[in-house]
């Protein structure tokens, strides 16, 4: 049992891989390494899976990825409503990123979501994105006036809501990945054969996706009623 | 010392018990829902995850204040 607690507190750890040698020092953390390695991936695939489009006679490999990004696109469009569009490309992203981020814990790499940093900083992009749409959305004036609404007896709880938002879409991420990553630690002391296999699938492949979804789901809710 | 420590963060998971009533009701209410509308099959399910995913914050906030403790005062 001794063991098990190391080693859990043990990948708790964000450790530092190296220092940039510059401004006295940059630490990269392993989260920032394992978000290189997810860009690089996501980014190759990208670039290979597009080469040699045509408008008629399309391959097979072409279909395919015409069929995913429409997909994607068309699942985040029915989630921040038409008026949100431009902000489509933004949360499809955020989606294949934490998406990705969530499940590459079964490669054997650290998931960067583990890391309450990455975490808080996807959030605090979220909650900026939300205002910044308000803002252009509204105009100054209109934004401003949307913190008394509906009456100004609750400008404080709307005041609070850019606090609470981004905090509570910073931990629910970042809780539901490491007690995943908790519960499956358990379950390999429990019985080291088949089923943590079973239960991966739940907690590394559905719970991860699942989060992904809630995450861009309620940041464009959160846009959705920024905007309105 | 230690084992108040424990004590402290099982009380702090206690609140994965409100989430799992609320998220109970929750898919009780859908499942009925589904039942009277199968045609609106897709909007509950929608509304229905963004529900939970609210309900369940509650456990994940008792879980990560759990961790927390054992982290800190040791």
């Amino acid at each position: 049992m001794e063991a098990v607690a190391e080693h859990i507190q043990e990948e708790l750890n964000v450790q530092t891989v190296f220092t940039i040698p510059a401004l006295g020092g940059i630490d990269v953390a392993e989260s920032v390494v394992v978000t290189w390695i997810i860009m690089a991936v996501l980014i190759l695939l990208a670039f290979f899976l597009t080469r040699g489009f045509r408008t008629r006679n399309i391959s097979k490999r072409q279909a395919a990825m015409e069929v995913m990004v429409t997909k994607l696109l068309s699942m985040t469009e029915t989630m921040v409503g038409e008026e949100g569009a431009a902000y489509v490309p933004y949360l499809t992203t955020v989606l294949l990123y934490i998406g990705v981020a969530n499940i590459i814990g079964i490669f054997g790499f650290k998931s960067p979501t583990k890391d309450l940093n990455v975490t808080l900083a996807l959030a605090l992009m979220s909650i900026i994105l939300v205002q910044a749409a308000g803002i252009r959305a509204k105009g100054i004036k209109g934004w401003l006036h949307s913190f008394v609404e509906p009456i100004a007896i609750v400008t404080p709880f709307n005041i609070l809501d850019l606090v609470t938002r981004p905090l509570s879409l910073c931990m629910r991420l970042f809780g539901n990945v490491l007690g995943a990553f908790v519960i499956m630690k358990l379950i390999e002391q429990v019985l080291p054969v088949v089923l943590p296999a079973v239960f991966s699938v739940y907690f590394d492949l559905f719970d991860g996706l699942l989060q992904a979804y809630v995450f861009v789901f309620l940041t464009s809710l959160y846009i959705k009623e920024a905007i309105e | 010392m230690n084992s108040l420590i424990a004590v402290g963060a099982g009380i702090a998971v206690l609140g994965a018990l409100g989430a799992g009533i609320g998220i109970g009701i929750a898919t009780g209410k859908a499942v009925e829902a589904v039942a009277r509308q199968p045609e609106a099959d897709g909007k509950i399910m929608k509304n229905l995850i963004l529900g939970c995913a609210l309900a369940e914050a509650t456990a994940i906030y008792g879980f990560v204040i759990a961790i927390m403790i054992i982290m800190f005062f040791r």
